[in-house]
């Protein structure tokens, strides 16, 4: 049997002018105005919310976690590291 | 309760019982509606309308002395004052939908006319009442465009209940018994004035989708409007849902939750 379910889109939520879009999970929808419709429902309906974001999930590209070469690191690369300045505490955080 | 009340308190009653009923019944589709995310969105819906009639209910209370809560749990189911239209069994889906979507645009020239009204508490809740449903309506639209026209199900589905559906829509209309005396003081427009506003609006989205409504040329209806419930003449379907809607608060009486 085919599969009758609408396609997923990706929410990005904003609580506040300035900050950034962030990932809060998926909706079903069937096109992007139902999507935005859905994500306010389901997350922003309690949170505080400024702005919403909805991106058809397989318009996202993305990596293969069975992919084993893209993110290795075999050799020293502390050396890389900005180890030789005092970063300020804020970048810390 | 003075006299000089009665025609704002049968108007105010009538606004509060269709709010609280349709949102009970928006409310029978938790956990039912078709897919999740509508499931959510529409307990969203059903609650807000909840919230609209405990605006209305606030607002009687200053002119009759009853709390809310007796407003909506200690009433008989004949002395309720809504449509018989949003008391209906919650149907399919897109019954409902088709229902919202008639309820929310009623709303939406009501309001609007009310928050011009005369009488200053009704002016203000009306206003903020307002604009959550815009967003109501927003959604309801979005959907009677979706599914008037997607798949030849769900044509078939949306025409039917929209051919059973707007009969009894027009019973949101029916005059009061005190509509008069509203007109005059600028309470409200009256409700034949509303009606021919919210046709306008209705006839545009369903047309969108090619669904007729029977009107003559003037777009006045012609189908039998099913009127009664603004007059206590109620369905058994009301009966049924009060019944439902006050077992919990009758099984302990003066229990606080």
């Amino acid at each position: 049997m085919s599969d009758t379910q609408w396609e997923t889109y990706e929410v990005f939520h904003q609580a506040k002018r300035g900050d950034s879009h962030e990932h809060v999970g998926a909706v079903h929808a069937p096109d992007p105005q139902i999507a935005l419709q859905m994500a306010r429902d389901q997350f922003a309906r309690r949170m505080a919310c400024t702005s919403i974001w909805v991106v058809r999930s397989r318009d996202i590209a993305m990596t293969d976690y069975q992919d084993d070469v893209f993110f290795v690191h075999t050799t020293d690369k502390s050396y890389r590291d900005p180890k030789a300045f005092d970063a300020p505490d804020k970048l810390h955080e | 309760m003075t006299k000089a009340n009665a025609p704002v308190i049968e108007m105010l009653t009538a606004l509060a019982d269709d709010e609280l009923v349709i949102g009970h019944r928006d409310s029978e589709w938790t956990g039912y509606a078709p897919i999740l995310e509508e499931d959510i969105a529409f307990s969203n819906i059903a609650q807000d309308e909840i919230g609209h009639s405990l605006v209305w209910y606030t607002l009687l209370e200053r002119l009759l002395q009853r709390s809310p809560d007796a407003m909506a749990f200690e009433r008989q189911w004949l002395d309720f004052r809504c449509c018989r239209f949003v008391a209906y069994p919650r149907g399919d889906f897109a019954y409902t939908v088709v229902r919202q979507y008639l309820f929310d645009e009623a709303e939406h020239v009501r309001l609007e006319a009310l928050a011009q009204s005369s009488y200053g508490p009704i002016r203000d809740a009306a206003a903020r009442i307002m604009k959550e449903e815009a967003y109501h309506l927003l959604h309801s639209e979005a959907l009677v465009e979706r599914l008037g026209d997607a798949t030849d199900e769900s044509r078939r589905r949306m025409h039917a209940a929209t051919a059973t559906a707007f009969p009894q829509s027009l019973g949101l209309f029916e005059r009061l018994e005190h509509e008069d005396v509203l007109v005059r003081e600028r309470v409200f427009p009256g409700n034949a004035k509303l009606q021919t506003a919210w046709i306008e609006r209705i006839v545009a989205t369903f047309g969108a989708v090619s669904i007729t409504l029977p009107l003559d040329g003037s777009s006045k209806p012609l189908c039998l409007a099913d009127y009664g419930g603004r007059a206590g003449d109620h369905t058994s379907d009301l009966e049924q849902l009060i019944a439902d809607l006050h077992m919990v608060y009758q099984s302990v009486s003066g229990a606080s939750w």
